[in-house]
């Protein structure tokens, strides 16, 4: 199976409000997807409908292979693991306690709450009650909890929003290591730098409508200024054309031992984001 | 339809686990046991007595503990993580069931043992307490499907509270609020009806009528809760 996700002309109407638009794109197994858009722009809405928390008003959703509306069954939700960014835990149980429910759940061993939390650098606080975790901690303990069974897919809303960066590393590093083990995933973000570190394809998605649909660097590639930037030791900056022509003179200030910095003018997601949108990402 | 008698157990240890803990909602579990120490301290402790005891912990454990542990859930945003769980909701509110009967029977046990009461030869009493209790944890399960938080939910509690835990009281002042007479079809008040039957020696054929109709209340309710429930899944 190739695909773990496809999704053809995906509709969402709330009312009179279209949450989702005409939405088309696939998830292949081993990547990891981001979909970033502002708030509003109908990424919840599409974790809702892809695991089967809510139902689309027009088109396909096909996860693991199968319509959506099949996915209800304890065995395929076995396979795959959500975080929503209001996904809650039992403040009067300790992190063990919280985990146990779910290993029994799942039908994994014990052993696996001890991996899973070491995997999210919690290892040493399984004792300590969830009600007196901060937000960043209990941020990790919900993913060591969709971490035990191992799934093949895991669906991230928002995963880092509420972090700061120290934490925010320590999560993606731990989805860098969960994705080169096979897991694949699909990830919602408004953090562009977070995108562009961790996915293999991204899609912006802008008022219910996926503008942009490529892989972070074919996108910064596209979108890059043709332009060589020379920073030269004496404090000037100089843009050429990034063309032969622009060699000799470049050879020229490199001979004379002139040149402090070359680089090459990358945009960032956000900028692109910005450029393809109109909008910027809030 | 398939039933996991592991997920069941899951789910029931950790509300035993979370109730323990949770002074807010166990505590409305010590009413009984407080009206039993103060009725159970007087000279003559009637049969009427006994039955507004019961009565109060059916209404007051059964019901309110099922409604305001499901309605925490729904509160605190931890149904939607079980609901994605290979748990069905069918495993869950078993799990939650199982936790309320076994705290509902432990209460009424404990507060008939205060007040000297013995179950022994009370068959037919015996019996319309689990068909009772089948219509007030059915009433939980519906109230905490309908309700959002468990501050609404020990609203809710109180007209519950009123009427089925207290209507064993409450009757005595039926002749001058015809009104009333109402509560006469309570569960709590069938339950005196198949004491007095029994106390007088009466065989099925008078007994059946008060069965019927604590049978009828619990089959409505388990009705509307299935009906409510299936709503539920729907969305
Ligand atoms: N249950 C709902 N009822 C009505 N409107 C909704 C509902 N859920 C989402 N919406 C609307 O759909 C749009 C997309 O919402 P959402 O998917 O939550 O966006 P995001 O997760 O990208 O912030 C928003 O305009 C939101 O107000
Ligand atoms: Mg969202």
């Amino acid at each position: 199976m190739e695909n773990m996700i496809e999704v053809i002309s995906l509709e969402k109407i709330f009312g009179k409000k279209q949450a989702l638009n005409n939405v088309s794109f696939q998830v292949k197994k081993g990547e990891t997807f981001g979909f970033l858009g502002p708030s509003g722009s109908g990424k919840t809405t599409t974790i809702k409908i892809l695991t089967g928390q809510m139902r689309p008003t027009a088109g396909t959703a096909k996860v693991f292979g199968e319509p959506v509306s099949k996915l209800n069954t304890p065995e395929y939700r076995k396979r795959f693991g959500v975080v929503t960014d209001n996904s809650g835990l039992y403040a009067r149980l300790t992190i063990y306690d919280n985990l146990k429910l779910y290993a029994d759940l799942y039908g994994t061993s014990l052993q696996r709450i001890d991996e899973a939390l070491e995997a999210v650098n919690l290892g040493s606080e399984k004792k300590t009650q969830v009600a007196k975790l901060s937000k960043g901690m209990t941020q990790r303990v919900l993913l060591a909890r969709t971490l035990l069974h191992k799934p093949e897919l895991l669906f991230l809303d928002e995963p880092t929003s509420a972090l700061d960066p120290a934490n925010s590393k320590h999560i993606h590093n731990g989805l860098k290591e969960l994705n080169r083990q096979g897991t694949t995933i699909f990830l919602t973000t408004h953090d562009m730098e977070e995108a562009d570190h961790l996915c293999s394809q991204v899609a912006f998605l802008n008022k219910g409508v996926v503008q942009l649909l490529d892989e972070p660097k074919q996108l910064k590639k596209q979108y890059r200024e043709e332009v060589i930037g020379l920073e030269l030791k004496d404090g000037r900056e100089l843009e050429l054309p990034l063309q032969s022509s622009s060699a000799e003179e470049i050879q020229q200030y490199i001979s004379r031992e002139m040149v402090e910095r070359i680089y090459t003018k990358e945009p960032t997601l956000g900028d692109i984001f910005v450029e393809v949108t109109g909008r910027e990402l809030v | 339809m398939t039933f996991s008698v592991k997920r069941f157990m899951a789910i029931f240890q950790k509300d035993l686990k979370d109730l323990y803990r949770n002074m807010y909602v166990s505590s409305t579990a010590l009413m009984p046991l407080i009206f039993a120490v103060i009725y159970g301290r007087m000279d003559n402790v009637t049969i009427e007595m006994h039955l507004f005891v019961i009565s109060m912990s059916l209404a007051l454990v059964g019901t309110f503990l099922q409604c305001a542990m499901i309605a925490e859930e729904k509160e605190k945003n931890t149904l939607r993580g079980l609901m994605l769980s290979p748990a069905t909701l069918t495993e869950i509110l078993s799990g939650k069931s199982a936790v309320t009967i076994l705290i509902t029977v432990i209460v009424t046990g404990i507060s008939m043992f205060i007040m000297d009461f013995s179950f022994s030869g009370r068959i037919g009493l015996m019996a319309g307490i689990v068909l009772s209790l089948i219509f007030f944890i059915a009433l939980g399960t519906w109230m905490g499907l309908i309700t959002r938080s468990v501050l609404e939910a020990s609203v809710y509690i109180l007209p519950v509270m009123f009427i089925f835990g207290m209507g064993n009281m409450f009757i005595m002042f039926a002749e001058q609020y015809a009104f009333l007479q109402i509560l006469e079809y309570t569960p709590g008040l069938q339950l005196q009806e198949i004491v007095e039957l029994e106390d007088a020696g009466a065989g099925f054929g008078e007994l059946w009528k008060p069965f019927a109709i604590i049978g009828a209340w619990a089959a409505a309710m388990v009705v509307l809760a299935a009906v409510t429930f299936k709503k539920r899944m729907m969305d």
